[in-house]
């Protein structure tokens, strides 16, 4: 359980478990996703997508009778490839056009677009269009894309890599040093995000106002309102982007979609509506887009485990294309900067290759590059500790910042904002027992499984900002989020947003905020948030920020709002402004009970004016205001993972018996919400770790197309995890919150893989790769057993 | 197109469907049902799970053409329905929905498991939601909320 608690006087604030006001619409069936959506004279689109990896385009024929009815880029006049660069020197750039010109380059982009009234009726028009494909040599493996003379993916570059990156340093004397030496290397799959939730688009011009809406599955509508202006050709006030309810994003809806471009095109051409919805066969085919990670890692350490360094060549397979907005160099270029996680070394150097394949477009995933990072480091020290011959989490607490030396920036120069990494860990260690599991590992189980525990430790950069992000030079640097509040002519609150909620809770926690500032009941609160048209611009959400800086911009807001009730109640309750409190819903004379309600201010502003002062504020009960962190470097939460497993030697299976999180989200606005994001995270995390993979043969071709094949953990997976908190405030945010959002997702495949390790290691197995299948579990015991023979 | 009858939250529906029309689309596009979620349409997400003649049926796997004369009651139908209220009650109270896509379904399962199974434990009430899968809550909140109304519902009949 938390600490956190909210005070006497805001018992609906900052700290409260608060039950979420957006739960009655979905627990009813009266959400409003995309698909729910339809509109008068309105046609469904289905794409014709390649079939195949890489390959020129020669020709697409259209149904004579239906010609009318399909569009490829060469009908989609005036619009322009999406581009979306790094200014980091040596960026390869190259645009994607929203269906295929010349040439495609991953198996399921789109060629062409079909309508008809329904969707049946147009993936029956996508099955008649005709496309020659004239195959060319296939990028399949990223190891391969950098190999001198392999077929380039962009004809007109000098080699398959987006962008390499080197954090250089001389190791000479660590390795004279080093009593211990590890190398590894290590490797993650590629994944799909997978929400139940598919994207969809939904695009109608509106006559009147000139004006293009696009309703979008999104988690940023304002980015990409941005990108369709760019790739449209139309000024960003015609375009309107409308977020509804989202049925969750985890980073695949953090993009401007190619789709948009084309329904977006479309809804302009005809004049009606058009819709089109993702399927789970169009998201699995064509867009597994994350994770998959390549390292090759040295940890240098002395005789006791104590690091002294790390080598790092990595390799991230960036796929074809870059993504807007984060582009395709973010993941890989964000290994060099947080391989070193919270630990202290003296030396580190990491060379980073985003390697351009012919697969679809990598995107961050919740966790972006921390959990393949965490993967690697967390085996390496591992490693180190069993040639060192001490428990693994002995050698970790020597080895991570120390609680004295916060706020510490650490090699790469990310400053860590606070906490007790140290005592984060014993807490975690103390909760499993590890001796209890140590005992049980000496007998296995009555069943014969072997058992091992595992550890793994992380810190998570949350809503970092300006200084962090221009530096990418990527086509979207964050800088102050704002909040436009709202006091309604009868007393409730409106609040406007730019970020979008898409399970998060924003509508409860934001209200949260508000109760905080200015006393109002949260059933009184309203979120207006995720449409361009009625909201201040946000880069959206992503990175752990929403309750950082959009409650941060919530508080400022809140702020202005009760300094102009005072402000209008100074006047007409003949009280000094200092001298009132707000609290309840009203503005009171504080110790008495003098008071006016919120509703009566209200009304007063907006019904009454000749009651106001001749000075009164002109305002109003209205007021943007924007926010930034006191140093925009980010809130560094941080979380140690600690599990036991059983391991089935003969069949390869892999039980997880007991899972503790021991985690510090500083100051935890709803505590309820935050072990929801931490419980989630982590359940994604373990399929990580066990089971999801999105396995290519050579020529590209994704091997898994149903959630029969691409395995999603279900309830019987995910075992019932223990949670506990430190609640050390960020210095740096307005409630001391720390993003929290991400970090379930990233230690899990770390302390399961260390775990299984662990069970194993009498046999002299290690295993390097996940997902930790049957098939790898018991590859890997039976190459140890070649190796020893 | 083929004639078809049936009952859809109590009221009489006759309409004419294509047979490879799955009941899933005809209630969202036709009838305009949109809480039946689609998440993967081939019968592994169990978004859609909805009731057909009181037991629960993936609507993507399910013709609607199969469906003459039977009584289907989507999310919408529950309204009066108390061991609903209680489960509503229970997901928001345990915080078992975040996104919400999957909870229609989830509702429609976990309803049966609390109905049918009045000792399921934890072990078997994951087990009776392998069907259904979330990618948001990892689980926790939403056998916690299920155990809690199988509970309730103990209790309540103990004390009578």
């Amino acid at each position: 359980m938390s600490t956190t608690t909210p005070s006497a006087k805001r018992p609906f604030g900052v700290g409260a478990r608060l039950r979420r006001k957006e739960d009655d619409r979905l627990l009813r069936g009266r959400a409003e996703f995309v698909a729910n959506m339809r509109m008068v004279g309105m046609q469904e689109v289905a794409f014709v997508r390649s079939p195949m990896a890489h390959a020129r385009l020669l020709a697409v024929r259209k149904p004579a009778d239906a010609a009318d009815r399909v569009f490829t880029m060469d009908d989609l006049d005036g619009v322009s490839p999406i581009v979306a660069n790094s200014g980091l020197p040596g960026f390869r750039s190259a645009g994607q056009y929203p269906l295929a010109r010349d040439k495609v380059r991953h198996v399921g982009e789109a060629i062409a677009m079909c309508i008809a009234a329904t969707r049946a009726e147009a993936e029956d028009l996508a099955e008649r269009v005709e496309v020659d494909l004239d195959p060319l040599p296939v990028v399949a493996d990223m190891l391969q894309a950098l190999e001198p003379g392999a077929p380039l993916v962009h004809e007109h570059w000098d080699r398959n890599a987006f962008l390499e990156t080197r954090v250089d340093d001389n190791l000479d004397d660590v390795k004279r040093r080093a009593a211990i030496v590890v190398t590894r290397r290590v490797r993650t799959a590629r994944q799909s995000m997978a929400p139940i939730e598919g994207r969809g688009v939904l695009a109608w011009f509106d006559s009147r106002l000139d004006q293009l809406t696009v309703t979008s599955a999104t988690q940023m509508p304002h980015i990409v309102r941005a990108g369709l202006s760019e790739c449209l050709g139309i000024e960003q006030g015609r375009i309107r982007v409308v977020a509804p309810d989202v049925g969750g994003g985890f980073g695949y809806k953090g993009i401007l979609l190619p789709e948009e471009i084309c329904l977006g095109w479309l809804a302009m051409k005809l004049g009606h509506p058009v819709r089109w919805i993702e399927d789970r066969f169009e998201q699995l085919t064509g867009n597994a887009n994350c994770r998959e990670h390549h390292y090759d890692i040295t940890g240098y350490a002395d005789e006791s485990g104590r690091l002294l360094a790390l080598d790092c060549d990595a390799v991230v397979d960036s796929g074809a294309y870059s993504s807007y907005p984060f582009s395709a160099c973010l993941e890989a270029a964000q290994v060099s900067s947080i391989l070193p996680g919270p630990y202290v070394m003296e030396r580190y150097r990491c060379h980073t290759w985003s390697a351009t394949t012919n697969k679809p477009p990598i995107l961050p995933y919740r966790g972006v590059a921390r959990t393949g990072v965490c993967f690697a480091l967390e085996l390496v020290l591992d490693a180190i500790a069993r040639k060192a011959g001490r428990e693994p989490h002995e050698v970790r607490l020597e080895n991570l910042v120390q609680a004295d030396q916060m706020p510490f920036t650490n090699i790469t120069r990310k400053y860590f904002d606070s906490g007790d990494y140290p005592e984060c860990l014993r807490r975690a260690v103390a909760a499993l027992d590890i001796p209890k599991w140590r005992e049980q590992q000496k007998k296995r189980l009555p069943d014969g499984r072997r058992v091992g525990v595992g550890v793994a430790m992380f810190c998570e950069q949350g809503a970092h900002g300006t200084s962090v992000y221009y530096g990418w030079g990527i086509p979207m640097v964050p800088g102050h989020e704002q909040c436009q509040a709202r006091l309604t002519p009868d007393g409730m609150l409106e609040l406007r947003i730019g970020a979008h909620s898409h399970g998060q809770g924003l509508e409860t926690t934001l209200a949260q905020v508000a109760h905080e500032i200015l006393g109002i009941d949260p059933a009184r609160v309203r979120l207006i948030h995720g449409d361009t048209a009625v909201t201040p611009y946000s880069t959206g959400t992503w990175g752990s920020r929403c309750m950082v800086m959009s409650g941060g911009a919530v508080a400022s807001a809140c702020k202005v709002i009760a300094q102009r009730v005072r402000s209008i109640a100074s006047h007409l309750l003949e009280a000094g402004a200092d001298d009132l409190v707000l609290e309840d819903g009203s503005v009171r004379v504080a110790g008495t009970d003098h008071a006016l309600t919120l509703r009566e201010v209200a009304h007063t502003w907006y019904r009454q004016p000749q009651r106001l002062a001749a000075d009164v504020d002109p305002g109003g009960l209205e007021a943007t205001s924007g926010y930034k962190t006191t140093q925009d470097t980010g809130t560094f939460s941080y979380a140690a993972h600690a599990c036991a497993v059983a391991v089935d030697d003969e069949l390869g299976a892999v039980e997880i018996l007991d899972y503790v999180i021991v985690e510090d989200g500083g100051t935890l606005v709803n505590p309820m919400i935050v072990d929801g994001q931490v419980y989630g995270g982590a359940a994604q995390g373990i399929g990580t770790a066990l089971y999801e993979e999105m396995p290519y043969d050579d020529q590209a071709q994704p091997l898994a197309s149903t959630l029969a094949d691409y395995m999603l953990p279900g309830a019987t997976e995910v075992p019932a995890i223990r949670l506990e908190h430190m609640e050390t405030p960020s210095p740096l945010s307005v409630f001391g919150q720390k993003g929290i959002g991400e970090g379930g997702a990233i230690a899990p495949p770390a302390a399961i893989a260390n775990a299984v390790n662990d069970a194993l290691a009498d046999l002299g197995v290690e295993i390097t790769e996940s997902p930790i299948t049957p098939r790898r579990v018991l590859a890997a015991i039976a190459a140890a057993k070649r190796g020893a023979s | 197109m083929k004639p078809l009858h049936f009952t859809v939250n109590g009221k009489a529906v006759v309409t004419r469907v294509a047979p490879r029309t799955h009941l899933a689309d005809l209630l969202r596009e036709e009838l305009r049902l949109t809480g039946t979620n689609l998440g993967c349409e081939h019968g592994v997400c169990g978004a859609c799970t909805l009731e057909v003649d009181g037991a629960p049926a993936r609507s993507c796997l399910t013709l609607a053409i199969t469906c003459e004369g039977a009584k289907v009651r989507t999310i919408e139908g529950f309204d009066d329905d108390p061991v609903m209220a209680a489960l509503r009650e229970a997901f928001s109270e345990h915080h078992a929905l975040q996104c919400g896509y999957c909870t229609p379904g989830m509702l429609v399962t976990a309803r049966d498991i609390v109905i049918r199974l009045p000792q399921a434990d934890e072990a078997r009430i994951r087990e009776e939601l392998a069907g259904n899968l979330c990618r948001c809550t990892g689980y926790v909140g939403i056998v916690r909320a299920i155990a809690s109304v199988i509970a309730a519902r103990n209790s309540a009949a103990g004390g009578r």
